[in-house]
């Protein structure tokens, strides 16, 4: 069995080299990238059985470097540190994963069922992929300095934002607010391309709190608020609304 | 064949031992490596934290976990868990407080594994 390992780390590339070196001389190790882009070039010229995948690498994630290949003719065992966010995600999808620095009853463990299992893991990976993708949405944050602290909140916590001049009133959900010392353009800058739109000189909104919409002059939100769609923007408004 | 048999507060090279079989140059691969690696992550840190970059803080701090862990050092665990979890949400000044302690006690680990290194070689 030949196996190539994708991880940024020299230590962990060295400690898994060692250990498949001692415990499983049965699978040869064929090479080691340091890098996603490494990765894909390396598992392409070896087209090796078994993978050893770092989950979160400087360049890309394990995920996407995955995403990179049309086939996946190969087994994967991910491997991540201590609570990474994938591993509820690699888990649910039945897919195989290592904690490092590798206890050697899981990483026997991991290649048992490697050597058993001949199902093919495409589909659990794309089901991955795309579980992971909705996460990291979710996760997504607004972040903005204030004088108490910085301040970080989810984009999916916000319904939408009422300029005042040089503040804007951040209505979130659960009736509360935030006012904080930027402008609606500042705003409107920092959430480009995140479900955000700027329907009215005074007002931006978000897509996933619209309830329903009136004939392009305005739209209701998840808080029952009535918010105006001026006229100039009532096209762009439309093509933002059916094409997001 | 070398044996554990170094006296040491911050770390504990039982794995380093154990996954070495024993042979020396392998023993002095991963020592030498961990006094390469660990002081250029304290550099990060220490750039992280005074651009108040909570992600690359975390991000250093998650890809050190593991090499701190085989190399027994045990005195900081609460601190990498918490600042795993809380990164993004606890106090900066909290979060300056953990990685200042962080980056105390593996300058102390530096010199034991620095120490142990001399002791193998001589040895």
């Amino acid at each position: 069995m030949r196996c190539v390992i994708v991880d940024d780390d020299p230590f962990i590339q060295e400690l898994l080299k060692d250990k498949l070196l001692n415990y499983f001389p049965e699978i040869s190790l064929e090479g080691v990238a340091s890098n996603g882009h490494e990765g894909i070039q390396l598992i392409k010229k070896l087209n090796p059985d078994l993978v050893f995948l770092d989950v979160e690498m400087t360049d890309m994630t394990g995920f996407e470097m995955l995403a990179m290949f049309d086939e996946l003719p190969f087994k994967i065992i991910f491997i991540t540190s201590y609570k990474h966010y994938a591993i509820k995600a690699i888990r649910s999808n039945a897919l195989d994963y290592l904690l490092k620095p590798f206890d050697l009853e899981e990483l026997k463990n991991a290649i048992s069922r490697f050597k058993k299992n001949h199902l093919d893991q495409t589909q659990n990976l794309k089901n991955t992929i795309s579980t992971l993708k909705t996460k990291s949405n979710k996760d997504d944050l607004l972040t903005l300095k204030t004088q108490q602290g910085d301040l970080f909140i989810p984009l999916d916590d916000i319904i939408h934002i009422e300029g005042e001049r040089n503040y804007s009133l951040i209505h979130l959900v659960n009736q509360k607010k935030e006012l904080v010392s930027k402008t609606l353009s500042n705003l409107e800058d920092l959430l480009k391309g995140k479900g955000f739109f700027r329907c009215h000189k005074s007002f931006i909104i978000n897509k996933s709190h619209i309830l329903e919409e009136s004939n392009h002059n305005y739209v209701v939100l998840s808080n029952h608020k009535e918010i105006p769609i001026s006229r100039r923007r009532k096209d762009t408004f439309s093509n933002w609304n059916r094409n997001l | 064949m070398t044996s554990h048999s170094h006296h040491t507060k911050y770390i504990n090279l039982e794995h380093v031992y154990g996954i070495s079989r024993g042979d020396k140059d392998k023993i002095l691969k991963y020592l030498n490596q961990f006094n390469e690696l660990i002081p250029e992550r304290l550099d990060l840190l220490n750039r992280a934290l005074l651009l108040k970059n909570r992600e690359q803080v975390r991000q250093i701090i998650h890809k050190m976990s593991p090499q701190l862990q085989f190399f027994g050092i045990q005195s900081i665990s609460h601190h990498i868990h918490k600042l795993e979890l809380d990164f993004k949400t606890m106090p900066f000044s909290e979060l300056t407080a953990m990685v200042n302690d962080i980056i105390l006690n593996l300058e102390q680990a530096i010199k034991e594994v620095h120490s142990t290194i001399i002791d193998l070689e001589t040895n």
